[in-house]
């Protein structure tokens, strides 16, 4: 019976989101001030705060000196119930919710409840350097740069590091208290980590299933991984199924040398190593069988948003070889997400072994919703 | 025992009301009430009628973006959105930690406020204001700093954890286990609990203690017989107070706790975020809303018996 | 019987108890302020590597970089502003209700205490989406205004219950016998009333001030972006900023608490508190 409600619960469902958007599009005005703010929001860590602050709008501003940016932050998206709440209120009253573009993990959530400012190449022509693939799965968020998850490694403990994923969960049963992954549900990096080790346990076919689609009879096929998680917990870094809460708690575990080995965010331990507060010894990189997921970080313009054309303007830019060359080449290290061709030569060269669209996906928000609960229920603590 | 009539006689001197109804007072006392009511009491209501599956009007967004969300079948709703909570097989281990943890803290926290104040109360003197002032600190520290310090102190390499080390003992790490969170909430709750109860303490007249003492009585028979209860009503508060401040606790089990079995506060806040399941989150807050009623009606039992034997009803 | 330092006559001088008298209160101590100290430390250290018993160097740049980062000021600064408006808006509206609980019998007397009290119950965070509608209906949603309202909302339990009570405590016979000597009404009110029953109404002040400074989810909710209060910015830093940073800036939010806790303390200890959690 369910299931027949929650049919119908999406086909309604979709019905209104196209409505919706169609009709706020028209409904709410926008209005163009000569000197006009663009309000972004970020909610992750502090390395796309600089990414942001002390690469990209400097250079923005030079090239479009009549827009402003301000940047909001949420460190590691602490917020992100209040700040969902407040722009799902905000889209339904067609009010400005204070902010022309965010960037973090609710806007996926955003874009699939059809509250994001549509989006066509027409009105962001540099799109179409963009794999269509990424561009669809956005669901209205804009892929403007990627990371992947890598694993991380004390190198004065660890001589040699394990290489496949096989080898990685023989390593932790080898190395009890030594190794730690995030909750899912607080962190990308765990999530990563525990999505591998599921898929490991599935089919191609299955994994695509789960990576396009809503999917509750695919996810049924989880039991083995679980039971493969649920194995290590004596072997972690908590002994009793306790993990960290976060990326940032991961990173802090590694940077105190209390674990010798854990999933992190490219992006993050390449930064952190850079800034100092990660000690030179941790060496990252990436396993096989299957590799660690990845995949590209969206931008979303709130379909209400005062200067919502302004935040086109920005996030065309952004998509610009100029500026994608400074994801690449700053201190962020990202991924871009146009062809490598299209970049500086010299930094085009350092990406061009990376496919972006090849990067192996984490599975579309429905089911990583279902897979973050579900690991609330099956693995710590058991 | 006569002398419990003597200090009810006195008390009822201070409170007398005047008999009839006064619309005056009800206007004076509507402002505050009003602003509850339209503010807190609105968006309740709201959630309410969102739990039993009203999904349209002003709850039709938060529906649209939410998984597993339940639709109302009769025209006064649905269950299903509760049955799906109560039969989660999470729904147990956390309710059972959150009692537990209430339950625990609640009593150590006022063995402990009630040990200190009593302390002061009888013998007082320099060691026993040191030690009321010490106790007094956390309530002027914001919680987010508290659960910050807290965590840090007992982690893996936590202030024990340093110590041990140089006797060549292991301490263990309390950060990231329910152990924690209990070290964290009693941490927070314990200034009311002193404040309340010492207050209450006060209030008990020498007279009656020195009375009991020529009479014989040992300490622990003042203590057992004379202080506890004439000061039943303010202990009985403070803790009601702790144990509803506990039991919707967020930030601190979020900081200090472990992943599973975890508190109702912070699973509200997962099942609406990570989870996006916000219908689950908020049968869950009514969870904690009743039980707290529980506690609450365990309070106001308390109050209505101290009304009746000072007169007052 | 007149001892002024030891309250009453029970004498418990045997060592065994001193010991152990010593001993709770360094471990109270300990407990208490230890994960204070712990990380009070911290603003001033560069590193402290497990398990050396010192830090590793002694260093003033994390003040610094607080100090050079606008921002925060702006945060503090809005703080210091808000909080104040709002024990004093919860005063108004409050006080005159206090008073009427205290003095007054009337239609829906205890229902109101109560609701007021059940309110106060319920974890807001199953209502930020509908707050959240509800602040956007009324365009109160990104203002001071509706800051102040989510923060005023925090405080009326303390501003309601604790004054009833202390104005409950003011004998009825002393302004009797005032008006019976020819003072106004308005008179008695003010120089006896009120007068007596200050010392609870400044704890309430006190209390309600350290709710709203201390309120960062619904301020998180109305404010930002726009809008910063010292905790909600607090909460974008202490996940793990630099252990340090999140350290000093613990140490200015405590600031104003403790110049307040030494203002009230008289007040606070004195049993006013206690008072004002009864239904009467």
């Amino acid at each position: 019976m369910f299931k027949n409600l929650l049919k119908k619960k999406l086909v309604s469902a979709l019905a209104l989101t196209t409505v919706a958007t169609l009709s706020l599009g028209v409904v709410a005005p926008s209005s163009q001030a000569a000197s006009t703010t663009i309000r972004i929001y970020v909610a992750a860590d502090t390395n796309i705060l600089d990414l942001w602050e002390k690469t990209l709008i400097p250079a923005f501003s030079k090239e479009y000196p009549d827009y402003d940016v301000k940047v909001t932050f949420d460190r590691n998206g602490a917020n992100d119930t209040q700040t969902l709440a407040k722009i799902t209120a905000a889209v339904a009253k067609k009010r400005d919710p204070g902010m022309d573009l965010i960037d973090g993990g609710i806007t996926t959530t955003l874009g699939s409840a059809g509250l994001l400012f549509p989006l066509y190449t027409g009105l962001v022509p540099n799109l179409k350097m963009v794999p269509k693939v990424l561009v669809t799965n956005g669901k209205g968020g804009i892929p403007y740069r990627a990371s992947t998850v890598l694993m991380a490694y004390n190198s004065k403990n660890v001589k040699t590091p394990p290489k496949t994923l096989a080898d990685v969960l023989t390593w932790i049963k080898a190395n009890p208290g030594k190794f730690t992954y995030n909750a899912p549900s607080g962190g990308g990096s765990g999530y990563s980590f525990v999505q591998t080790v599921l898929d490991s346990q599935l089919s191609a076919s299955e994994i695509l299933k789960l990576q396009t689609g809503a999917d509750k009879e695919t996810q049924v096929k989880w039991a083995k991984g679980w039971d493969i998680l649920r194995g290590l917990n004596k072997f972690t870094y908590g002994q009793n199924g306790t993990y960290p809460t976060n990326n940032a708690g991961t990173l802090d575990l590694l940077a105190k040398g209390l674990v010798d080995l854990a999933p992190v965010w490219s992006d993050q331990i390449a930064s952190a190593i850079k800034a100092g507060t990660m000690p030179k010894d941790v060496k990252y990189y990436g396993i096989s069988g299957p590799s660690l997921t990845g995949g590209p970080a969206f931008l979303g313009i709130p379909a209400t948003g005062k200067n919502r054309s302004a935040a086109r303007y920005l996030v065309n830019w952004v998509l610009s070889p100029t500026a994608q060359n400074l994801i690449v080449a700053g201190n962020m290290n990202g991924i871009p997400v146009i062809p490598a061709s299209k970049l500086d030569p010299v930094i085009g060269a350092t990406v061009s072994d990376i496919n972006i669209a090849a990067i192996r996906a984490g599975y579309i928000s429905a089911n990583a919703a279902d897979l973050r609960t579900a690991w609330a229920a099956e693995v710590p603590g058991k | 025992m006569s002398k419990s009539k003597e200090v009810t006689v006195g008390d009822s001197l201070a409170v007398k009301k005047t008999a009839r109804l006064s619309p005056l007072g009800f206007f004076m006392a509507l402002p505050p009430v009003l602003v509850i009511l339209f503010f807190i009491g609105g968006p309740i209501l709201l959630a309410f009628s969102f739990t039993l599956g009203f999904t349209t009007g002003p709850n039709e967004i938060v529906a649209l973006i939410g998984q597993e969300i339940y639709t109302k079948t009769n025209w006064w709703g649905t269950l299903e959105a509760y049955k799906s909570v109560f039969s989660d097989s999470r729904f147990p281990g956390n309710l059972k930690a959150t009692l537990e943890i209430t339950f625990v803290a609640t009593t150590l926290v006022i063995v402990l406020a009630l040990g200190m104040a009593i302390y002061q109360r009888i013998i007082g003197g320099r060691l026993a204001t040191i030690l009321v002032a010490l106790s007094l600190v956390p309530l002027f520290v914001p919680v987010v700093i508290s659960a910050f310090a807290i965590r840090t102190f007992y982690d893996g390499t936590g202030f024990f954890k340093t110590i041990f080390y140089h006797f060549g003992l292991t301490f263990p790490t309390l950060t990231m286990t329910n152990n924690a969170v209990t070290i964290g909430v009693i941490w927070t709750s314990l200034p009311f609990a002193i404040l309340m109860i010492s207050s209450g303490l006060q209030s008990v007249p020498d007279a009656l203690i020195e009375t009991a003492q020529d009479a014989g009585a040992g300490f622990m028979r003042i203590i057992a017989t004379v202080m506890i209860p004439l000061a039943f009503v303010p202990i009985v508060i403070a803790t009601t107070f702790t144990a509803i401040g506990i039991m919707g606790s967020f930030t601190i089990p979020y900081f200090l706790g472990a992943n599973q079995p975890t508190m109702l506060g912070v699973e509200i806040s997962n099942f609406f975020g990570p989870y996006n399941r916000p219908q689950h989150s908020i049968v869950m807050a009514f969870v904690i809303f009743v039980a707290a009623s529980g506690i609450g009606f365990f309070y106001i039992w308390a109050n209505v018996r101290s009304a009746k034997q000072s007169g007052r009803i | 019987m007149s001892h002024s330092a030891n309250k009453l006559n029970i004498q418990t001088n045997s060592w065994l108890v001193r010991i152990f008298l010593s001993a709770f209160i360094g471990f109270m101590g300990l407990f208490i302020l230890g994960p204070l100290f712990w990380l009070a430390i911290r603003a001033f250290v560069t590193e402290w590597t497990f398990p050396n018993l010192l830090p590793d160097g002694l260093t003033m740049r994390w003040w610094r970089v607080i100090a050079d980062d606008g921002s925060l000021l702006e945060a503090i600064k809005n703080s210091l502003i808000i909080s104040p408006i709002v024990v004093l808006i919860s005063a108004a509206i409050c006080l005159p209700a206090a008073y009427a609980f205290s003095r007054y019998e009337f239609l829906g007397r205890k229902t109101f205490l109560i609701g007021i009290f059940a309110a106060n119950a319920f974890p807001k965070i199953g209502l930020f989406a509908s707050i959240a509608t509800l602040f956007y209906t009324l365009n109160l949603m990104g203002t001071i205004l509706g800051i102040i309202i989510i923060q005023v909302l925090g405080t009326v339990i303390f501003m309601t219950w604790i004054p009833a009570a202390a104005f409950s405590a003011v004998p009825r016979n002393l302004e009797d016998a005032a008006r019976d000597a020819g003072a106004s009404k308005l008179r008695v009110f003010w120089d006896i009333t009120l007068r007596l029953a200050m010392p609870g109404i400044l704890v309430a002040l006190v209390m309600s001030f350290l709710a709203a400074f201390d309120e960062a989810q619904g301020t998180y909710l109305v404010g930002v972006p726009t809008i910063y209060t010292m905790p909600t910015k607090m909460y974008a830093l202490v996940l793990n900023y630099p252990v340090q940073i999140s350290a000093v800036f613990s140490l200015l939010l405590a600031i104003p608490s403790v110049i307040l806790i030494s203002l009230a303390r008289k007040q606070i200890i004195g049993g006013q508190l206690a008072e004002g959690f009864q239904i009467k």
